[in-house]
């Protein structure tokens, strides 16, 4: 994991049980940090507890074998920020951290984001793409919000799922697929460059 | 313990117990007993002397000692239950039906006593018997004593507490037996159930306990122990048949997927092909390995819980309205006519998670398997028993009758369907889904509109109602 990761241009630093792990949370300043639930000497859901008690916000991914719905909620009580169970795609672990990461710099308010020439006011709850009006439905909106926040990073299936409708779980069929064919003729149609790409085994990704 | 089982059982103790607090106090009772009537044998025979002594005490103030001698000497011989002594001023005996006084007047001028009379009867044989006695100094000086015989009472009163005795040793027998008897029947009804746990903790969850049909309350055990195994054995065995499945499932794809990677490197070694798609063929595969893993895993678990964590109170129309917003485009793509019949104003208890999960697998089912130009519809109502069901209807090939018990099972998938994706796990996972809830799946024929390629599915999960 670390290797694919650093590959990717993030460094990283790993700890073999939860005690290192929590030493070295407390030396070094990270972005994300990716913490498994099941660790020796210190589990991981203790480990977050301690970290913030000491005031430490540093997002965190949980992964775990363990994946029903009490576990998961077990495991964002005690202040992870996201949850990923095992086994997992690869493509899915970089999206996530890289969400995570994102989230840390974009700070908590905004009432307008901006990708390209892409503009969502999110008070008004319109679009603009150009300066043209673009007519969304609810759950459309919500998901180009996502979108809007993670530009320039890869969503997987699964996260649009589990952020934009909350559900857990994996369907079958490409619904998510056709809510995203949907959204790209709405956004895109009509202009040059397609913003919303696919990206193979992964999901999707916005461009600016 | 050396002890024979029996009297180690608790009903045992518990008629030991009460054997003994029952003996405490039946003594305290015949003890009672005893004081009344020894206490009152003793009154009468007092009250017979006083009487007699005043008698006497009326004979002498009248007639002198002379008298009272006469009359002592006559009623000592016609009345022998009484005992008269007449004596002189330094206490020598004078006349009457004893030799000796037993009681010594010093100070005093009357005093009662009791004591034994010795004895010897008709055949020689030395008696003793208990009596009671007054002796009074006359206004002479002279002393006279009279005294009763009271042996035969208080034999009576002895004969009465014998028997009572008599009567607490055959209630304790009979106890004890009581206690035995009940203790054996307890024991044998126990020893069942305890032959059926030790078993189980053998590792055989076959053997099951006696059921008596009595309704009593060994029964309701009987019946909580064999319902309790039952449902250990079907998640145990479910997750055997889980761990085969998997295995079995997962053999194919994973043997496949080695093929390709194999056929890839000789390809690449060789220099004919890029093996890049080959890459890109085995990430494919398996991602597909891992989904069929994940579902299994949620089925298994699901199963091993028994009653679904975290059941809130929510509007099943609110809910089918989510899934319904989620497959709408789906069906819209492939041309299908999707509509819903949400009753609003229900209420169900449930994991709501749970309930999307199955509701997505049946709208899955149903997109897959209506053809384009066809129609879904999803229902959510109340039955009129208060049950809330819902139901996924298609215009698809439907499910021959034989095989709708089939279908439900892990990894079974129809002649028909093999072509389609999927790894048969779906209705498999709604059936989980409604079991944790007590509830049920239903599979019968849709509409079956003429000119279609089949009869439809009509697929119900029916939640019972709550709370």
């Amino acid at each position: 994991m670390a290797k694919s990761l650093s590959e990717l241009g993030h460094s990283c630093l790993t700890a073999e049980d939860g005690e290192v792990g929590l030493l070295k949370a407390r030396e070094g300043q990270f972005d994300v940090m990716i913490i498994d639930r099941m660790m020796p000497r210190r589990d991981g859901v203790s480990m977050v507890e301690c970290l913030r008690r000491d005031g430490d916000q540093t997002p965190v991914l949980f992964l775990s074998a363990m994946g029903e719905i009490t576990h998961r909620v077990e495991g964002l009580n005690a202040g992870g920020d996201d949850y990923l169970v095992k086994p997992y795609a690869l493509a899915e672990l970089v999206a996530r951290v890289e969400a995570l990461s994102r989230r840390r710099e974009t700070g908590s308010v905004q009432t307008l984001l901006r990708v390209g020439d892409l503009e969502m006011d999110l008070i008004g709850r319109s679009v603009r793409r150009a300066g043209k009006e673009i007519d969304l439905q609810p759950r459309e909106f919500q998901l180009l919000e996502f979108l809007m926040r993670h530009a320039d990073q890869s969503v997987t299936r699964t996260m649009l799922l589990e952020k934009v409708w909350e559900y857990h779980f994996d369907p079958q069929t490409n619904v998510i697929d056709v809510h995203i064919s949907r959204l790209r003729s709405k956004i895109d149609k009509g202009f040059d460059r397609p913003m919303l790409q696919t990206v193979r085994g992964a999901g999707y990704r916005l461009e600016a | 313990m050396g002890a024979p089982r029996i009297l180690r059982t608790t009903p045992f103790r518990l008629t030991l117990l009460f054997l003994a607090s029952f003996a405490a106090a039946a003594s305290a009772f015949l003890a009672y007993i005893y004081l009344a009537t020894a206490g009152e044998v003793s009154r009468r025979a007092d009250s017979n002397i006083s009487r007699e002594m005043a008698s006497l005490d009326a004979v002498y103030r009248r007639g002198g000692f002379a008298a009272l001698n006469q009359t002592i000497i006559e009623r000592s011989t016609i009345n022998p239950t009484l005992l008269y002594l007449l004596m002189d001023r330094t206490g020598a005996p004078i006349s009457g039906s004893i030799a000796k006084s037993p009681i010594a007047l010093d100070v005093s001028d009357r005093a009662w006593g009791s004591f034994v009379l010795t004895d010897t009867d008709a055949d020689g044989a030395s008696t003793r018997r208990s009596a009671r006695g007054l002796e009074e100094r006359l206004s002479g000086g002279e002393r006279l004593f009279v005294g009763a015989d009271i042996s035969e009472s208080e034999a009576y009163v002895v004969g009465i507490v014998r028997a009572l005795w008599g009567a607490g040793a055959l209630v304790l027998l009979l106890g004890l037996g009581g206690g035995l008897f009940v203790s054996r029947n307890v024991t044998k009804n126990i020893s069942s159930l305890t032959h059926v746990i030790d078993s189980a903790r053998g590792g055989d969850l076959r053997a099951r306990a006696d059921i008596r049909g009595t309704g009593d309350e060994y029964d309701e055990l009987a019946n909580g122990l064999n319902d309790m195994l039952d449902r250990l054995e079907r998640s145990i065995g479910g997750l055997r048949h889980a761990g085969d499945a998997i295995a079995h499932d997962l053999r194919s794809p994973l043997t496949r997927l080695r093929a390709r990677l194999e056929s890839a490197m000789i390809d690449a070694d060789a220099g004919r092909a890029d093996p890049k798609q080959a890459l890109h063929q085995a990430l494919e595969d398996t991602d597909g390995v891992l989904r069929t893993f994940a579902a299994v895993l949620a089925i298994a678990r699901l199963e091993a819980i028994g009653d679904a964590p975290d059941q809130t109170l929510f509007d099943p129309a609110s809910l089918g309205a989510d899934i319904a917003e989620l497959y709408e485009p789906l069906c819209e793509e492939k041309q299908i006519d999707f509509k819903t019949e949400l009753t609003p104003g229900l209420s169900v208890r449930a994991n709501r998670e749970f309930v999307a999960q199955a509701l997505a697998n049946l709208l899955d089912n149903a997109v897959k398997y209506t053809p384009s130009g066809g129609a879904i519809m999803l229902r959510a109502r109340r039955r009129s028993s208060g049950d809330v069901e819902y139901s996924v209807t298609d215009t698809g090939p439907g499910v021959s009758e034989a095989d709708r018990a089939r279908v439900v099972e892990r990894f079974v998938r129809l002649e028909n369907s093999r072509n389609q994706p999927g790894a048969g796990l779906g209705l498999a996972l709604v059936m989980a889904v409604a079991t944790a809830h007590r509830g049920h799946l239903e599979l019968d024929d849709g509409p079956g509109l003429p000119g279609e390629n089949g009869p439809g599915l009509r697929a119900a999960l029916v939640l019972p109602k709550g709370g």
